[in-house]
C-alpha cells in the first residue's frame, strides 16, 4: 500500500492522472492553484496536454474542446473562476461532454476573500449557467476523498456524460493527509459520440444549437430524462449515528468531520445528536433526510455560507420536522464552538 | 548581529512547523528573537497562524497583517529590512517552492552582510516530489537560484503527520540521508514529534530535534481522513 503524505489539491490531481486525466486547461487562483502546479509537473510527462490558459473562458472551451475528442479533461479554480466558466460549462452541459470541474471555493460573493466558504452550493447545483440544466457535484471531506472522487467523477462523467464538478472548502485544498494512492483506472468506455477522426464513419458533431422549438423542447427533456436517472441510482451520503438522534446535524465537506467530533461531545452531555453528510449535493441525497425527518426532532443545517444547502434540506424534509441552521463565513468553526451551538439548540427544544 | 536560520523547501515540507519549533527552543537562550513568516504564496497553515504562541514565548513575529494577513498578495512586511540590520536573532520562514524563495534572493544582500546564517532545505521525503533524488536535486537548483544563496544544510523531516510511527521516522531519514550524500550538504537536524522522539534509537540522538505541532487542527485526529 503506497501512502503518500498529501495535500487535498495534490492527491485530486493525483486522482485525476491516476484516472486517465490527459488534458488539464485553466487559469491559477486560490486557494485552488496547486492543483494546477501539480498537473503542469505530471502530465506533460506522461504524454498529457498542460495548457495556462489566457482567461477562465479560454480554458472552459478548451475543456469542451478536449472533452469533445473523448479525452478525460479537466479545469481547476474557485469560487471567481467558476462564475466565468459559466457559459461553457452550460454549453458543455447541453453537448453531454464528460468532464471534470473543481471547484476549491473561497468566500464571495465578487472577489471576496480567499477563506474556506461552501457559498457557492447554489450555483454548483443549480446548473450556474444559462437554461436547465444539472452537473453533478461530489463534495469530498477528507484528502483521500478528494483523490477518490476525482477518480469516481471521472466514471460518472462518462457513465452519464455529463461534467461532474468536484466543490471543496479551501483548507481542503491545502490540508494534508496521509493519502493511499490508488490503482491506475486501466479500463475505459467506449466513446462512439467522439469527434476522433471520422474515417470509414459519418462524422460526429458537436453542436447546442437548437433553432426549432420542437428540437430544443426534445433536448430539455433528453437531458432531464438522465437527469432522473441520476438522481435515482447516484445520491451518495454518509450518516453517522442517526438511528437514535433528536438532532440530525446536516454538513457537507470538511466542516462535516469538525462536526463528527462535535456530534460526539454533545452525546457525552446526554444529547442524541446525529449527522448526515451529502457526499452528493446533486443530486441531493434527498432519501437520506426522509429517513430520520419522523424519528428526529429537529434538523440542523450548519453551512459555511449564510444558508444554501439548508433549502434542499427543507424539501427533502417536507415539513415533518423543522429545520434549523448555523453558519459562519470565512473560517472553518472549530467542534467546541459547533457543540455549544448543537448544545443551545437542544435546550431551546427542550430535548 | 546574532544567528539567522532561514528555512525553504517544497511546498508541506513541514518549513513553517520546524521554524516554530526552531523559534520556541531558543526563546529560553534569547531576548531578541525576530520571526519572519514571508510565506506570501499561500495564507492557509501559515506560521503566523501560531502568532498567540509565538507572542506569549516573548518571540518579535513579523508577517503580513491586518487585512493581508490572509492574502496571497506580494506584500513584504516593510520592517523586516530594518530589523535584518538590527542585532537579533532571527528565523525566516519562506513559503514553498522557488516562488517562496524568491523573497529571500530580494533579501540576499541583507542575508550576506549579516555573515552567519543558516539556509536549511527541509526535507520530508514523503510528500509528492521529495521521494526520488532527481527531484530534490532539481528543487535545490531552483531555490538556490531564486534564493541567490546557498544552503548551509538539511533538516530530515519524515512524517505522515497523524500516522506517524518510529519505523517510518527511520525508514524517511535514511532516505533523506542518502540525498544529503549527493547533494553533499550535511543533515543538520532531524525533527520528530515527542512521541516519536522518545524511542528514537540512541545513534540518533544527536541530530534529533524534538518538535509540536502548532499549526495542525486538533480535531483532525481520529474524525475518519484517511479510510
Amino acid at each position: 500500500m503506497n501512502k503518500v503524505l498529501m495535500k487535498g489539491n495534490e492527491a485530486l490531481a493525483e486522482g485525476a492522472i491516476l484516472a486517465g486525466c490527459r488534458g488539464f486547461f485553466g487559469y491559477p487562483i486560490t486557494p485552488s492553484s496547486e492543483i494546477a502546479e501539480y498537473m503542469a509537473r505530471k502530465l506533460p510527462k506522461i504524454g498529457g496536454i498542460f495548457v495556462q490558459a489566457e482567461s477562465e473562458l479560454a480554458a472552459i472551451n478548451m475543456v469542451y474542446g478536449g472533452a469533445a475528442t473523448g479525452t478525460r479533461v479537466m479545469t481547476a479554480s474557485s469560487g471567481p473562476g467558476l462564475s466565468l466558466k459559466q457559459e461553457g460549462i452550460s454549453f458543455i452541459s447541453e453537448a453531454e461532454l464528460p468532464c471534470l470541474i473543481v471547484n476549491i471555493s473561497r468566500g464571495g460573493p465578487g472577489l471576496g476573500g480567499i477563506q474556506p466558504s461552501q457559498g457557492d452550493y447554489f450555483q454548483a447545483t443549480r446548473g450556474g449557467g444559462h437554461g436547465d440544466y444539472h452537473t453533478m457535484v461530489l463534495a469530498p471531506a477528507s484528502t483521500q476523498e478528494m483523490m477518490d472522487f476525482a477518480i469516481l467523477g471521472y466514471e460518472l462523467a462518462d457513465r452519464y456524460r455529463i461534467p461532474v464538478v468536484i466543490m471543496a472548502e479551501g483548507t481542503l485544498g491545502n490540508l494534508m493527509e496521509p493519502v493511499i494512492v490508488r490503482d491506475e483506472v486501466t479500463s475505459f468506455p467506449e466513446k462512439p459520440w467522439a469527434i476522433s477522426g471520422c474515417q470509414g464513419r459519418k462524422p460526429n458533431i458537436v453542436n447546442t444549437l437548437h433553432l426549432t422549438a420542437e428540437g430544443l423542447e426534445q433536448r430539455n427533456r433528453h437531458l432531464f430524462s438522465k437527469y432522473k436517472e441520476i438522481g435515482m441510482n447516484e445520491k451518495r451520503a454518509e450518516t453517522f449515528m442517526v438511528e437514535d438522534a433528536d438532532i440530525v446535524v446536516v454538513a457537507f465537506g470538511l466542516l462535516a468531520r469538525v462536526i463528527k467530533r462535535s456530534v460526539i461531545d454533545a452525546r457525552k452531555h446526554g444529547i442524541k445528536a446525529g449527522l448526515i453528510r451529502p457526499m452528493t449535493l446533486w443530486p441531493f441525497p434527498d432519501e437520506h433526510i426522509k429517513a430520520v425527518a419522523d424519528t428526529c426532532k429537529v434538523m440542523l443545517s450548519m453551512e459555511i455560507s449564510m444558508g444554501q444547502m439548508i433549502q434542499d434540506i427543507r424539501l427533502a424534509a417536507e415539513g415533518r420536522v423543522p429545520v434549523e441552521f448555523y453558519g459562519r463565513i470565512g473560517f472553518l468553526p472549530n467542534p467546541e464552538e459547533l457543540t455549544r451551538e448543537i448544545i443551545a439548540l437542544a435546550e431551546r427544544k427542550g430535548l | 548581529m546574532g544567528s539567522l536560520a532561514i528555512f525553504a523547501g517544497g511546498f508541506g515540507s513541514g518549513k513553517s512547523e520546524v521554524a516554530i519549533n526552531f523559534a520556541i527552543d531558543m526563546a529560553s537562550k534569547s531576548q531578541k528573537i525576530v520571526f519572519a513568516d514571508l510565506d506570501l504564496v499561500n495564507p492557509f497553515f501559515a506560521s503566523r497562524d501560531a502568532r498567540e504562541k509565538l507572542i506569549s514565548e516573548n518571540i518579535r513575529l513579523v508577517a503580513p497583517g491586518g487585512e493581508l494577513a490572509f492574502g496571497d498578495v506580494p506584500n513584504l512586511p516593510t520592517d523586516i529590512i530594518a530589523l535584518m540590520k538590527q542585532d537579533n536573532d532571527m528565523l525566516i520562514d519562506l513559503a514553498g517552492d522557488e516562488v517562496g524563495s524568491l523573497v529571500i534572493g530580494y533579501l540576499s544582500n541583507l542575508v550576506v552582510e549579516r555573515g552567519d546564517y543558516q539556509f536549511y532545505l527541509v526535507i520530508n521525503p514523503y510528500r509528492p516530489f521529495a521521494g526520488e533524488l532527481e527531484s530534490i536535486k532539481e528543487l535545490r537548483q531552483h531555490l538556490e537560484k531564486a534564493g541567490l544563496i546557498k544552503f548551509t544544510g538539511i533538516i530530515s523531516n519524515p512524517n505522515m503527520v497523524e500516522e506517524t510511527n518510529l519505523d517510518l521516522v527511520l525508514k524517511g531519514h535514511r532516505r533523506v540521508v542518502e540525498f544529503a550524500a549527493k547533494l553533499e550538504l550535511p543533515v543538520k537536524y532531524l525533527t520528530v514529534e515527542e512521541r516519536i522522539y522518545n524511542c528514537l534509537p540512541h545513534e540518533y540522538r544527536s541530530i534529533a530535534k524534538k518538535i509540536t505541532l502548532y499549526l495542525r487542527p486538533g480535531w483532525l485526529h481520529g474524525s475518519g481522513g484517511g479510510k
